[in-house]
């Protein structure tokens, strides 16, 4: 009791306080965590549908999830050879 | 009428799984139910021991299901609590001999025998984990109030979810004086990161390490307050859903009230 007062006006943080936050940090981050397998199906997936718009290089092109502080993100890097102008 | 399967589980290890199933089925037994507890740990058992019935086994799990006996054969009956019996697990074959088939199947067998049949899962989420939940009703998910266990309570917890099985949680070893002084996670802490519906709390207890010491169930020790948490887990179970959950060390005193309407405490 006393030390949550000595803690009130010192502005320390408990542990069970940092405990808490780093905890649903991590959960957050756990619950971002994709697997290789999926990454590669969503990769080969994606390819072949623009495949269908686009001639694009194969070799060159990069998937990620990209982590922020708050948001995350799906970055798909591919350059592009030209545009299939005859689509049937 | 059926009996129910409830599987005991954590993720991470040495959090209480074993003594959260002996405690939990020695209660529902004495409150008058035919249960089984099972191990579900094949290749490293301790369910034998905790419960004290390690030199009574003959048969085990592995044997029901490659069909060497029967369920009857394979339960240890506890002869100091009527109606609990004990299927223990093979201590030298590893958890690949069993599979969720084997399991669903003696799984059907135990529900026509017990009114309630508790899985003690191994830690971990691999083979052993999904033996465990395979034909699993309810799942009651442990974990103590530390970062690494909630975190692991968490995974499982979404397993779970994954197989349709929405599980309830036990925060076990809870501190009262640590969590007051704001140095461990409190059940409100736990409850929120997880959200999850809570089974109830239990608090440190040193009768533990004596009843695994002497094989005397812990719900048998009056004096244990872990024992009498795990009595009011089971009566929750059992029928009684609206039984209060205890907060172990809760106090309501005048300056706890004066220090919570200052903020100081949550």
């Amino acid at each position: 009791m006393l030390n949550a007062l000595i803690r009130k006006f010192t502005g320390h943080k408990s542990s069970r306080e940092t405990a808490k936050k780093r905890l649903q940090f991590a959960l957050v981050y756990d619950q971002l965590e994709v697997n290789d397998e999926t990454l590669t199906n969503l990769q080969n997936d994606i390819v072949e549908v623009i495949s269908k718009y686009f001639e694009i290089d194969r070799s060159s092109l990069q998937l990620e999830v990209k982590k922020g502080s708050d948001t995350s993100a799906l970055v798909f890097n591919t350059p592009i050879l030209c545009v299939r102008r005859n689509r049937a | 009428m059926e009996g129910r399967i409830i599987v005991v589980t954590s993720g991470k290890g040495g959090v209480g799984k074993t003594t959260a199933t002996a405690s939990i089925g020695a209660a529902l037994a004495l409150e008058g139910n035919r249960v089984a507890v099972v191990d579900m740990d094949i290749g490293l058992r301790n369910l034998d021991v905790v419960l004290g019935l390690e030199n009574r086994i003959v048969f085990n799990i592995v044997d029901v299901i490659n069909d060497r006996c029967t369920v009857r054969q394979a339960a240890i009956r506890d002869r100091r609590i009527e109606n609990l019996f004990l299927i223990p697990a093979s201590q030298s074959d590893n958890k690949d001999v069993l599979t969720p088939t084997g399991v669903n199947r003696i799984a059907s067998l135990l529900k026509k025998e017990f009114d309630y049949i508790i899985m003690d899962s191994p830690a971990g989420i691999e083979r052993g984990f999904e033996n465990s939940v395979t034909a699993a009703d309810e799942a009651l998910v442990i974990c103590t109030p530390d970062v690494s266990s909630v975190r692991d309570a968490d995974r499982v917890i979404g397993l779970l979810y994954a197989r349709s099985i929405t599980p309830k949680l036990i925060v076990n070893r809870i501190m009262p004086a640590m969590v007051a002084k704001g140095d461990m996670l409190s059940h409100e802490d736990v409850m929120e990161v997880l959200s999850i519906e809570l089974a109830g709390l239990v608090p440190m207890d040193d009768q533990v390490v004596i009843s695994t010491n002497t094989g005397v169930p812990l719900v048998m020790r009056n004096e244990s307050k872990a024992g009498q948490a795990f009595r009011r887990i089971a009566r929750r179970l059992n029928g009684e859903a609206d039984l209060p959950i205890e907060v172990p060390g809760a106090k309501t005193g005048l300056w706890n009230r004066f220090t919570h309407k200052f903020g100081l405490k949550k």
